[in-house]
């Protein structure tokens, strides 16, 4: 009996939840067609004279002078007949401007049109001037001239005979118009003559002045929906429905399709979890499914598209033309020697660098490990900045301390920064890190008894290295090299800065360039960046599908004490070696930056008599501009952290709380995202976000939010996750157990125990998204500027000493930003 | 084959004193447990022998030979051990044979003297058909084994094992307790044995240490560590027991508040601590035993009754009686016990309560 009602209940769940279904399905199938009825509308009643008509209530005040001053006096002193004459000439004309639809439709157009006007003839001499404006006959340069050389009084009169002389073919017209129409008979010739008398109503030579005559055009071009459902409820007749579904056809059939896929979607779900119940995690999940859905693969299955179909039919034409550029050729083959050298490089100094920090008794590990991890939160161009100061060829800091020291002649070199190796070692230097933190959190997780357990077998320390260590870290290191590959060959700082002065191009210095050149070097950019996505698509595949299956890391039930490795006689060696890396790598370059952020001439040392100046911190100070784009860009970087951090401790719960199905789905986006390189999405938000899919955010503050937080998210989601992880589930059931609600025990369990990570998580959102450059080069804006871009500009066009005074800065806020959450978080707060 | 001699051994790590003053000598061929609470020092014991802590100060000897002392370090690498981790640390890159393999592929012993060796040791924890198999496809108990097998194949002299059945399951932990005295008397090899579990502790050890907060309360074999044990701490540790405070008196032990009364003749005098093991009392006729109480509470475990007396005042022995004896008793009745034997020992003389010893 009991099992009976209990099935009943479900049954009823089931049908309820798939009668909720059915609607929104219906709701999003509804939205689509109405967007679609929307655009058709537009369609059938012609193009122009929509966006023509809308566009006249938007500039009434022009059109009533031109009304009320230019054209009322001439037809009130015309005779009844002649008016009316003109008047259905007029018609005629209005009609003909009209470049698509068959004549009857638009002739029906126009006198439904017109019948609805309070003043029919007014509106459509209102209408056709407007028309004429941006269609129509031309008045040429030389007639202009001579209509403004006239007077008042003879322009009065040449408008008189003019107008008289577009009704009737006999009378006499003045010889300026005369001239003008030789030739031309019925139709054509009243267009001209139309023209030349609407263009002789006001001063300036135009029916209307440029600024309205290119919104018209713009109106009439882009199809604007608003103007068009402005202009029709300006008319009168059409429901807020109407103007609605009008005014954002191509918004809502997005909406609709959104719509649609999320209930297929949820539909699938439900149906694979046979559980036909409704969850609030559901709609959790499918929002930031949509989000991404949006504005990360759209744009990227646009881009792609697009670079296979530049024209809307397929062709390797693009790629053809791209690929056998000597030009392009090289920067690929730039890019992939510069980014495999970085990865080989920057993993051989990782591993290293994460044992020794890690594993033994190395002196001052702690302090090596902040400061490895500090050159992860320092813009890439910063340190192409100071090496280009320290290896200029000709002035270079190094060299010429080089020269001196060798005896060598005064010639340039003997190291070039301005060439692939060099780019090569400031990519390492600045990249290394992620391996290094790749590398040493796989390796603090590691049971250290597996190490012991190969002592106690007869194997040295380092023997134990080779056959222990290192074989089990293999899937580490080879994810921390992937993501040194990836990072370096997406680098587009570092290769600006160094590779352009030297011609050492790369794949994404080429991009930016190319999306400079207009409409064909946008299509060839999108070529070019499916080379980037490739390479980004492999490496993320390896990474996370082949590799993530071989995790060996074991972490042991009870926490132990690291094994720590005695390093003996090598101790202060190793440690010394180790000094001066950081000496070389991290103190070095920041120096140098600092000393060149004080100097006035720059090819002389600090020190020389009236070279230092603290003029350029003053300049950047106090410029309006700079402080501006330092807002904005802690302003981007903090909501798209506090964004970011909220989508990561949601997705976090999910994925480690709830068996929920497709709760993956979010979490191998947000993941595709950040392996994707910074300028290709970037490329394919600027391509997708323009309106022509209903989202206009080109060059507003939320595109360039928006892919930082595709590119980021996943830094701040990562550490959450983790932390996440840690806390045992006991913790919180406990809590409830206790008595406490779900968000009591979120708020005074969950959360305090892994505030750190969130504040981490929040950090490593906020740091690359603050000091971004690649994206930004992008889809910056004049009010979207950010330090980033300035210091970029500043530094390739105005003054490197000022750069350096800003790049200084951003380094001090960084830290700054680090510290505060350190105390923030009571030193818990690590990343 | 090897005997181990801890002359000194203190471990401190920063101000924290581990371990003070540890001295102790392990036969050849002996099964040594070291025993005691969680935090005792007794694993980090095991890994100063094991060479990887320094002990900040003594020294360790195999044989005649010094590992570790003010001048001289051996690594673990060079000290001829085997050792079995809790964690079992099975390498998860190898198979399992080339975990049970690598002591012998460090030594560079040759192909065919390894598989021999390997084999023989792989039949010894039965996993003989598992060799191929990667750990992950093991299950805890036989990686274990694995840990086991890899510790022993290259017969080394002293066998060094932390806690390794603390994470197998009850049954398992019974039966592999067996097999690893087993092999220990099969291959004849010292064992250095660390457990925080007495009944593991009793049923493998030929002697067992008795630690507590770094210092060695007691070396005896299990017999005597049970029956005499040293000190409170050691009787409270090993078994189960019941004290109580008194005062000897002419023969007699007065114990506090109750007013009741042993009979004692040792050489003990003054305040005394009494500790009654709850085996050793039985159910006697009415005035015939030398205590009197009220049934507290009792708890019928079918081979076992397990029972608490109060005798006054708060002060409580415990009663693990033969249920056949303890028929009729019921909580509230008043009943008299018989006392077969029970342990005094001095109190402290700077008054320091016994009872934080013990915790």
């Amino acid at each position: 009996m009991q099992v009976q009602t209990e099935k009943k209940t479900r049954n009823a769940a089931e049908i309820r939840c798939k009668i909720g279904l059915l609607i929104f399905l219906l709701l999003g199938a509804a939205m689509v067609a109405a967007g679609w009825w929307g655009i058709n509308l537009y369609n059938e009643s012609g193009f122009d004279q929509e966006a023509a008509y809308g566009y006249i209530h938007k500039l009434s005040g022009e059109v009533d002078r031109l009304y009320e001053n230019g054209i009322l006096p001439v037809m009130n002193g015309l005779d009844g007949q002649l008016k009316t004459a003109i008047e259905l000439r007029s018609r005629e004309l209005l009609v003909s401007a009209w470049t698509d639809a068959a004549k009857e439709d638009r002739t029906a157009a126009v006198d439904t049109y017109l019948s609805k006007a309070a003043d029919p003839a007014r509106e459509q001499m209102e209408l056709l001037s407007v028309t004429y404006s941006v269609a129509g006959p031309k008045v040429s340069s030389k007639e202009k001239k001579a209509m403004a050389a006239l007077s008042d009084a003879e322009r009065a009169d040449f408008r008189r005979q003019v107008l008289a002389g577009v009704a009737d073919e006999t009378s006499e017209l003045p010889a300026l118009a005369s001239d003008a129409v030789e030739g031309e008979e019925g139709l054509e010739r009243a267009g001209i003559l139309m023209q030349l008398f609407l263009t002789s109503v006001n001063g300036s030579s135009e029916p209307l002045n440029g600024d309205h005559i290119n919104g018209l055009k713009k109106a009439a071009r882009s199809g604007d929906a608003r103007i068009t459902a402005y202009g029709m409820t300006a008319e009168g007749g059409v429901s807020w429905l109407s103007q609605l579904v009008l005014s954002n056809t191509k918004t809502i059939i997005l909406a609709g399709i959104v719509l649609l896929f999320d209930i297929v979607l949820l539909f699938f779900l439900l149906k694979a979890d046979n559980s036909w119940h409704m969850d609030i995690k559901w709609i959790v999940i499918l929002i930031i499914v949509d989000f991404l859905v949006l504005f990360q693969v759209m744009p990227l299955v646009y881009l792609v598209i697009k670079a296979f179909f530049p024209e809307g039919s397929f062709t390797f034409e693009v790629f053809k033309r791209l690929y056998t550029y000597p030009m392009n050729l090289g920067a690929l083959s730039n890019t992939l020697i510069a980014a495999a050298a970085t990865m080989v490089l920057g993993t051989l100094l990782a591993f290293p660098l994460a044992w020794l920090v890690g594993r033994t008794n190395l002196y001052g590990k702690k302090f090596f490990r902040s400061l490895f991890v500090l050159t992860y939160m320092v813009p890439p161009y910063l340190g192409a900045m100071a090496w280009l100061r320290l290896l200029n060829p000709n002035v270079g800091t190094i060299n010429v301390a080089l020269r001196v020291l060798f005896g060598l002649s005064d010639a340039p070199g003997p190291l070039n920064i301005y060439s692939l190796g060099g780019m090569i070692w400031v990519l390492t230097t600045f990249y290394y890190p992620y391996a290094f933190i790749t590398i040493s959190r796989a390796m603090e997780k590691m049971d250290p008894s597996l190490e012991e357990a190969s002592r106690v077998s007869g194997a040295s320390p380092i023997t134990t290295v080779f056959k222990i260590t290192l074989p089990m870290m293999t899937p580490s290191l080879i994810a921390g090299a992937l993501l040194v590959f990836v990072c370096a060959a997406s680098c587009y700082g570092i290769p600006s800065i160094i590779g352009a002065p030297g011609k050492v191009h790369t794949v994404t210095t080429r991009i930016i360039e190319y999306n400079g050149l207009g409409a064909q070097g946008l299509s060839d950019a999108t070529g070019l960046s499916v080379f980037l996505m490739v390479i980004a698509i492999i490496v993320l595949y390896i990474s996370d599908f082949v590799i993530a299956k071989k995790q060996y890391i074991t972490v042991s039930g009870k926490s132990t004490r690291p094994n720590i490795v005695d390093l003996g006689k090598w101790r202060v060696l190793l440690t010394a070696a180790v000094g001066l890396f950081a000496v070389i790598v991290i103190l070095i370059p920041f120096a140098t930056i600092l000393i060149t952020s004080f100097k006035v001439d720059l090819g002389k040392p600090l020190f020389d008599s009236a070279n230092f100046t603290v003029s350029h911190w003053q300049t950047i100070f106090s410029r309006s501009e700079t402080m501006t784009c330092l807002k904005n860009s802690l302003v981007f970087g903090a909501v798209t952290a506090t964004v970011g951090i909220v989508i990561a401790c949601t997705m976090s719960y999910l994925l480690q709380r709830t068996r929920i199905r497709g709760r993956k789905i979010p979490d191998f986006l947000i993941t595709l995202g950040s392996g994707t390189p910074s300028v290709v999405i970037a490329l394919g938000l600027i391509m997708t976000m323009k309106g022509d899919f209903g989202l206009n955010i080109y060059n507003t503050a939320y595109i360039m939010i928006i892919a930082y937080l595709i590119k980021y998210l996943m830094m701040g989601m990562r550490t959450v996750v983790s932390a996440m992880s840690q806390i045992h589930v006991s913790l919180e059931e406990c809590s409830q157990i206790s008595g406490a609600s779900w968000f009591k025990t979120m708020f005074k369990i969950t959360g305090p125990l892994i505030f750190p990570s969130i504040a981490a998580g929040w950090f490593l959102i906020f740091i690359p998204s603050f000091y971004e450059l690649s994206m930004t080069a992008l889809l910056y804006s004049n009010n979207t500027k950010t330090i980033g871009f300035q210091l970029y500009e500043y530094w390739t066009y105005t003054s490197q000493q000022q750069a350096s005074a800003m790049a200084f800065g951003i380094l001090l806020i960084v830290v700054a930003i680090n510290f505060l959450l350190n105390k923030l978080t009571k030193g818990e707060f690590s990343i | 084959m090897s005997s181990v001699t801890i002359q000194n051994v203190t471990k401190a790590f920063g101000p924290t004193v581990v371990l003070e003053n540890f001295d102790a000598v392990f036969e050849n061929g002996e099964f040594i447990t070291l025993l005691g609470p969680s935090g005792c020092g007794k694993t980090t014991m095991l890994r100063i022998v094991a060479g990887f802590e320094k002990p900040t100060s003594g020294s360790v000897m195999f044989d005649e030979k010094v590992v570790s002392s003010d001048k001289v370090f051996l690594p673990p690498e060079k000290r001829d051990i085997g050792m079995v981790f809790q964690s079992y640390a099975v390498w998860p890159h190898m198979t399992v044979y080339e975990n049970v393999a690598y002591p012998l592929s460090i030594k560079k012993v040759d192909k065919a003297a390894i598989k021999q060796k390997v084999d023989r040791v792989l039949a010894a924890v039965h996993l003989t058909q598992y060799a191929d198999r990667i750990p992950s496809q093991l299950s805890g108990g036989q990686q274990q084994r694995v840990a086991l097998a890899r510790a022993l194949v290259a017969e080394p002299a002293l066998l060094l094992l932390d806690e390794p059945l603390s994470n197998l399951d009850a049954k398992l932990r019974e039966s592999m307790r067996f097999e690893i005295k087993e092999i220990q008397r099969e291959y004849g090899i010292t064992v250095m044995y660390v457990t925080h579990d007495q009944t593991e502790a009793m049923a493998m050890s030929d002697r067992i240490v008795v630690i507590n907060r770094g210092v060695i309360q007691q070396v005896g074999s299990p017999r005597e560590i049970y029956n005499n044990p040293a000190n409170p701490f050691v009787a409270d540790f090993v078994g189960k027991i019941e004290f109580v405070e008194g005062t000897v008196k002419d023969g007699w032990i007065e114990l506090d508040g109750c007013g009741q009364k042993l009979p004692y003749d040792g050489d003990v005098k003054g305040r005394v601590i009494v500790g009654i093991r709850p085996e050793n009392i039985t159910y006697a006729e009415e005035g015939e035993g030398e205590l009197q109480g009220v049934v507290k509470s009792h708890f019928y475990l079918g081979d076992v009754d397990d029972c608490r007396i109060d005798l006054g005042e708060g002060k409580e022995v415990r009663v693990i009686a033969d249920p056949y004896e303890s028929k009729g008793v019921e909580t509230g009745k008043k009943v008299s016990l018989k006392v077969r034997s029970f342990l005094v020992y001095p109190q402290q003389e700077d008054g320091q309560d016994f009872r934080k010893i013990l915790t």
